[in-house]
């Protein structure tokens, strides 16, 4: 009886372990914690006194000492092992084993309260900072989680350095934005927008979204993070609200540990090299003198090259060197701990003139006050670069290089001649080359992250604690974007001369949480742990944007030029909670929380209604009842959960207002095409109902762990921009929301130590999972949600009642005709890690994607230019012209080796150096698959909204090398 | 326990009842359009009324790229949408579906042209002004919107046109030809009888410079009217309207008429001009234009040949466009070349022929041509007034309607570019209307 209360109580405050106190009669006990499958010492073990908050953390050296009762039970624990427990008098060199099923780790899901792994009544997937980083590096966060965690489907729009990736948790959650989950750092709500950059007004591609640009979550050092966990779904994120449709992301970065201060330096070295070419047609002169009359320009070009050029190898053909630094230095005393990071990360992207680079500052500190006051502070600054290249849709700007490759003849020549000289492209395309060369497209970010948390043991007596707990932080950052296209251009000339578009963004947004939490602890092995408090936040961002044209030679300066326009983009968000949330566990047997958020929101129509968001879950731990004798079956857990999330509208929807027009110099207002939208002006948030069930098992000591999960979500009221209202309305879109759908998917994942001995180690993962979401009802019976498609001539992402809301259609005969499914039929990932020969450390993570179709708009240019690779096939069907869209649609399906690394610790005895350890590896290095064009990961529509399965001549995706050397002193 | 439970959450409470109140924020991006109309004034009126001028120019681009490819004016070889050379050509037998882009652009621009138009006479009828100013308003409104109109007509033809779009959640039918010609007529009227004692409190631009006082924007209306009256069937009152419109009998006076403004940025740029000799896009001229100019036709100035004659879709054209010398060239709403030509037709089908060949000889004067030598009936009059049509305004959004009107939009009299194809003759009403 008196375990479980002492037990619970250790988990809820076991973050003041650092307090050693000493009691009468105390013996010293000390020793060394290893693991127990190859002997390494283990830092950071926490050795606690059961009952007390008396303890100790191992030092580096797997070190520990303390001062304790004599009859005392201590506690070992660290993540990733099983916990063991130790008569004081007994204790001394303790070796824990590996516990593949991480039971015991202590995982956040409330905003103030934690819980342990086993008493779990969701499926929340934590990602360690081994799992993440430890395999290979990339350059952004959200493109390290795939294939690492079921639930999730990622894609890329496209490979440009700096990244641009769309993160889905459990398949749809909204239309209108909030698709993407929220991230928190170190309780930090940050931004992860996608910044517009003005090149559409240039290129003429339909929206910002078209334009490529990275979403601001890369600006995470993912060096930095200590775990993340992955509130996928309402009923595990509902205590997050009306922020949470979409799931929540809790990034948790390192923290210092007391003891000897630990320096590590790590050096990356590698390079980009293209994954896949999508190919080009070849072809003889009698085929481009047939073709397109041009046999004379052929015979030029191979009298003066030699041959043919291949302008997709000339684009895309280069090797991007990367190196990647990395110094941190961590340590402290009983008081006061730090970690600090500076890392710097230079890539060249595998189109010259093409990069990214990033330098980040990290300083974490905590600091104990009294024993019952402890605050902690964590600051990241980031400065990031990045040169994205040309990309992206485009409507007859002659801007995106993929876009008019697929017009561009390998018998032109587009190199500049000996004055410099660069040719007009010919046959519906511009000069590739000359874009490559001269078109600037750039972000550069400053960015301060700054979180702050404190906490307070207001009262603790044998059977209850109250704690209050402060936090809240800052996450501000300035971006420029510019883009600079040439006057002497091909378009440009004649036209404009020339186009500089500059923004400015500023974003700031700021957040608290307070909350009381109480811990009380009956007589009858029944603990019940309360939180209540309340949550605000602010959110704003304005860009400034400026448009010139009429450039003078070679200035790229907003100011030089002859013609101007400028707009500006405010958005003000602010939002309040009130939580409350209650845990009952007895004796961790059966666990049940009941919880409910009021949320109130200036982005709802009635600014000052609370709309309430309840959870409820039960978590039975069949295996620790008496009755249970299967010593084999560690743990047998049936969960259920429930809960509701929300989101709001996005910043803007409650509006309808009119747009400013210029006239000879004279401002007017009026239904403009920037300003076009029928609001609604009561308008309340889309909601998520979701149900979860669950089994979860541990077997042999926690060697073989399995997790199985159904849901079914529900999304309600969805928010939507209307755009097939009608023409003579005036009006381009309605804000509706009479659109609902359900996900219903299946989670399973099977963990395993298949072997552990002496020479070698293997644990490995096998991840299960799908996701198919379904429109249940639809107030306007189907239509082309705006933004996801083009026309339903080239196929757009299309809502049909009755239908998958994944589904893609294209006009047949007039008639929009369902012709595929982007979502996929199951995707599967098996992530294994073995250590052998004591000093070597293999880690490899496969992937595989079933299904899911991807619309090839790629090849619908290319064969419009006449440069497909199969073009000259005899057997060739496809048509646009017969076919539409729907000659387009092609399986998704890939099998991926997505990491794989190989690293050796130096048999080094040093006074200098505590560890060398040394690596290769790889990302992306295999791929196989069916899909004819880049990459089957791919989108053109950018991270919010749907973002699926339709690719338009994006920045092809990349594969990277890494050289490995990591210092620790 | 009880007790100091109590005790513990008193601050707590108080906490969440000190729980901040959130403000309503306005848009910050833009000025509400209740907010807008429900307090107007002068100055108000005057942005909405910049605005519609403004708006007048969208879809134009569309308008004449679609009604030129069915009249086999020009193509549109366009890289970035391989329909243009599609359904408006009725490749392969395809019928329209009233989606293509080029209609729901253009109908999309005329109805925000109607919406500014009502937003106009909402605003006038509140504003603190006076009935000499609210007369100038809604003269302007009621010309605008019949004028707006028109083109919807002429697209959609005997699908008719919809007139009532006050409320956007509950529009009005679309009535029939005949009735849309009645009401176009009735707001131009109205329009006009408007300006019978108003003031214009507000200023256009520079496109509208002559055309810009009661009286000059009168004869606008009026010019806009006969046109309405030609495209009826009503020759005679399309002769009478020429009377109080700007139509001289003046060859000197050809481009004399209110023009659609463009510039550069944060101006609007001109949508048919393009960069000559560029590759990726262009207007190309259909040969029909070259094979049937006449030698010394200066209009030919508007053809330039191509350098460089890639086909696109199993198509081809020798020439280009090179109507326009800039993006910052203006586009004209009217001009009193079109009003010779619709008096020239107008007396041709009230057997005025004499009338007719003076008119047209105007235009044969102007263009280095010889005068007239046919003989004095219709059916060679007409040809030769087609002649004319087809120079004088190619490219400007009139050769479908001329066509049709004169019977001859058609197979057996366009030439019909690659098997398969047909000649269309109206749009039929977009499918979310």
């Amino acid at each position: 009886m008196k375990n479980n209360y002492l037990k619970l109580k250790l988990l809820t405050i076991a973050f003041m372990l650092s307090v050693s106190g000493v009691l009468a009669q105390n013996i010293q006990v000390s020793g060394t914690v290893t693991d127990a499958s190859n002997g390494e010492p283990i830092p950071g073990v926490t050795v606690l006194v059961k009952g007390t908050t008396n303890g100790a953390i191992t030092g580096i050296e797997g070190e520990y000492e303390l001062s304790v009762p004599s009859d005392a039970i201590l506690v070992f624990s660290s993540v990733g092992y099983s916990s063991q427990e130790v008569q004081a008098s007994s204790a001394g060199d303790i070796a824990l084993q590996t516990d593949v099923t991480n039971l015991d780790e202590v995982v956040v899901t409330g905003l103030a309260t934690s819980i342990k792994r086993s008493n779990l009544a969701n499926n929340i997937s934590t990602i360690s900072s081994e799992a993440l980083t430890g395999t290979t590096t990339g350059s952004t966060l959200d493109g390290a989680l795939y294939g690492k965690l079921t639930g999730v489907n990622i894609n890329a729009a496209g490979g440009a350095p700096g990244g641009q990736t769309a993160l889905r948790l459990r398949g749809i959650s909204s239309l209108s934005g909030n698709n993407q989950p929220l991230f928190i750092v170190d309780g930090v709500y940050i931004s992860n927008v996608q910044l517009t950059s003005g090149s559409s007004i240039a290129s003429g591609a339909n929206a910002g979204r078209e334009e490529g640009g990275s979403n601001r979550v890369s600006d995470i050092n993912p060096e930095d993070i200590e775990s993340i966990e992955v509130l996928k779904g309402a009923s595990a994120a509902a205590i997050y609200g009306t922020r949470a449709n979409a799931g929540v992301v809790i990034i948790t970065t390192k923290r210092g540990q007391a003891g000897k201060t630990t320096i590590n330096f790590e050096q990356d070295f590698g390079f980009n090299e293209i994954q896949n070419y999508a190919g080009r047609r070849s072809f003889t002169r009698e085929l481009a003198e047939s073709a397109f009359g041009a046999g004379a320009q052929y015979d030029a070009v191979v009298a003066q090259n030699g041959g043919l050029f291949n302008y997709e190898e000339e684009l895309y053909g280069e090797r991007g060197f990367i190196t990647d630094s990395r110094l941190s230095v961590s340590g402290g005393g009983n008081k006061t701990k730090f970690y600090f990071n500076a890392s710097r990360r230079d890539e060249d992207g595998i189109m010259l003139n093409t990069g990214y680079d990033r330098t980040s500052f990290r300083l974490n500190l905590d600091h104990t006050i009294t024993d019952k006051l402890k605050i902690g502070t964590s600051t990241n600054y980031i400065q990031s670069h990045a040169d994205r290249g040309p990309v992206g849709n485009e409507n007859n700007g002659g801007y995106s290089v993929g876009y008019n490759l697929a017009f561009a003849k390998d018998w032109e020549n587009f190199f500049p001649d000996e004055n410099g000289v660069y040719a007009s492209g010919g046959f519906g395309g511009v000069n590739v080359i000359f874009n490559r060369d001269f078109i600037i497209n750039s972000e550069d970010v400053d960015r301060l992250i700054q979180g702050a948390n404190l906490e307070y043991l207001a009262l603790q007596e044998s059977n209850y604690q109250l704690k209050f707990q402060l936090n809240g932080g800052l996450d501000f950052f300035n971006a420029k974007t510019l883009v600079y296209i040439p006057e002497n251009h091909e378009i440009q000339r004649g036209t404009t001369q020339g186009f500089v578009a500059t923004s400015a963004n500023r974003s700031f947004q700021y957040n608290y949480n307070a909350f009381a939490v109480f811990d009380y602890f009956t007589n009858n092995d029944i603990s019940i742990s309360t939180q209540v408090g309340v949550s605000y936040l602010n959110f704003e961002s304005d860009r400034v944007s400026t448009q010139t044209t009429q450039l003078i030679p070679g200035l790229v300066n907003a100011g030089d030029g002859g013609s101007f326009a400028a707009g500006q983009r405010i958005t003000d968000e602010e939002e309040f909670g009130i939580i409350g949330q209650s845990t009952v566990n007895w004796a961790d047997r059966v666990i049940f929380t009941a919880g409910v958020r009021l949320d109130k929101s200036n982005l709802n129509g009635d600014v000052n209604e609370y709309y309430a968001f309840p959870r409820t879950s039960l978590a039975i731990n069949i295996a620790n009842f008496d009755f249970w004798n299967a010593s084999a079956v560690n743990l047998f857990k049936l969960r259920a959960a429930y809960g509701e999330t929300g989101s709001s509208a996005a910043f803007g929807s409650k509006y309808t207002s009119l747009g400013t027009t210029v006239i000879g110099g004279r401002t007017g207002l009026a239904l403009t095409s920037g300003s076009q939208q029928l609001g609604a002006a009561d308008i309340e948030p889309e909601t998520s109902q979701e149900i979860e069930f669950g089994a979860d098992f541990a077997f042999l000591d926690g060697k073989v762990g399995l997790e199985a999960t159904v849901y079914n979500r529900k999304v309600l009221n969805l928010i939507y921009p209307f755009s097939s209202i009608p023409l003579s309305s005036g009006f381009g879109t309605a804000i509706r929301n009479d659109f609902d759908l359900v996900n219903k998917g299946v989670e399973l994942s099977l963990n395993a130590n298949v072997i552990s001995n002496d020479n070698i180690t293997w644990n490995s993962t096998v991840n299960w999972w799908r996701n198919v979401a379904e429109v249940e009802s639809l107030g306007v019976g189907e239509f082309q949600p705006s933004g996801e498609g083009f026309s339903l001539t080239f196929g757009s992402s299309y809502i049909r009642e009755g239908e998958n809301a994944t589904a893609i259609a294209a006009n047949i005969d007039g008639t929009p005709t369902i012709i595929g499914d982007a979502a996929p039929d199951f995707e599967m990932s098996w992530f294994n890690q073995i250590t052998f020969l004591s000093d070597f450390d293999l880690t490899f993570l496969w992937h595989y994607k079933e299904g899911g179709d991807i619309l090839n708009l790629t090849k619908l240019l290319s064969d419009f230019g006449g440069t497909t690779a199969d073009l000259n096939d005899p057997d060739l069907t496809r048509s646009f012209g017969e076919q539409g869209a729907a000659g387009y649609i092609e399986d998704g399906t890939y099998i991926r080796l997505r990491e794989v690394g190989l690293f050796y610790n130096l048999p080094i005895e040093s006074k200098i150096f505590e560890r060398v350890r040394v690596g290769l590896s790889g990302k992306n290095l295999i791929t196989i698959t069916d899909y004819s064009s880049y990459d089957p990961e791919t989108s053109a529509f950018g991270p919010s909204g749907l973002s699926q399965g339709i690719e338009v001549t994006p920045f092809p995706s990349s594969k990277q090398y890494y050289f490995h050397l990591g210092l620790r002193f | 326990m009880k007790f100091s439970t109590k005790k513990l959450y008193l601050p707590l409470i108080a906490l969440l009842f000190s729980a901040c109140s959130l403000d309503e924020v306005q848009d910050p991006n833009g000025p509400s359009l209740t907010g807008t109309l429900g307090n107007p004034n002068q100055e108000t009126l005057n942005f909405l009324v910049s605005g519609l001028e403004a708006e007048i120019r969208n879809g134009r681009g569309a308008f004449i790229t679609a009604t030129g490819t069915i009249a086999r004016e020009l193509y549109d070889f366009n890289s970035s949408d391989p329909t243009s050379t599609v359904a408006l050509l009725g490749k392969d037998g395809e019928q329209l579906n009233g989606s293509e882009p080029q209609l729901t652009g253009t109908i999309f621009a005329r109805y925000q042209v109607a919406k500014s138009a009502d937003f106009i006479l909402e605003a006038a009828d509140n504003a603190p002004i006076t009935d000499a100013q609210r007369r100038g308003y809604r003269a302007f409104a009621l010309t605008m919107r019949g004028y707006a109109l028109l083109d919807v007509l002429m697209l959609l033809n005997n699908n008719g046109v919809r007139l009532d779009i006050d409320d956007p959640n509950n529009l009005g039918p679309f009535v029939s030809r005949s009735e849309g010609f009645t009401a176009i007529t009735q707001l131009l009227n109205d329009g006009f009888a408007e300006l019978n004692g108003a003031e214009f409190s507000f200023a256009l631009s520079s496109g509208f410079a002559g055309f810009d006082s009661p009286e000059t924007f009168g004869e606008f209306n009026r010019a806009v009217a006969a046109r309405v009256a030609l495209y009826n069937g009503n020759d005679g009152g399309a002769l009478t309207l020429l009377n109080d419109s700007f139509f001289t009998l003046d060859g000197s006076n050809l481009n004399v008429g209110p023009k659609r403004f463009y510039g550069l940025a944060p101006e609007t740029l001109n949508p048919i001009f393009k960069t000559p000799q560029q590759s990726t896009d262009q207007y190309v001229v259909h040969n029909r234009m070259i094979s049937g100019l006449r030698a010394g036709d200066t209009r030919g100035s508007k053809f330039t040949v191509r350098n460089d004659a890639t086909p696109r879709d199993g198509l081809n054209g020798t020439h280009e466009i090179s109507l326009y010398a800039s993006t910052s060239d203006p586009i004209d709403h009217i001009r009193n070349e079109e009003l010779i030509l619709i008096y020239a037709e107008a007396s041709i089908n009230t057997n005025a022929f004499q009338d007719a060949e003076d008119a047209l000889n105007i235009l044969n004067a102007a263009y280095g041509l010889a005068p007239y030598a046919g003989a004095q009936n219709a059916t060679e009059l007409t040809d030769e007034l087609l002649y004319h049509r087809t120079y004088s305004l190619w490219a400007e959004g009139h050769a479908m309607f001329d066509l049709r009107r004169l019977g001859l939009l058609n197979a057996s009299f366009l030439p019909i570019d690659r098997p398969g194809d047909l000649v269309h003759t109206e749009f039929p009403i977009p499918p979310f209307e």
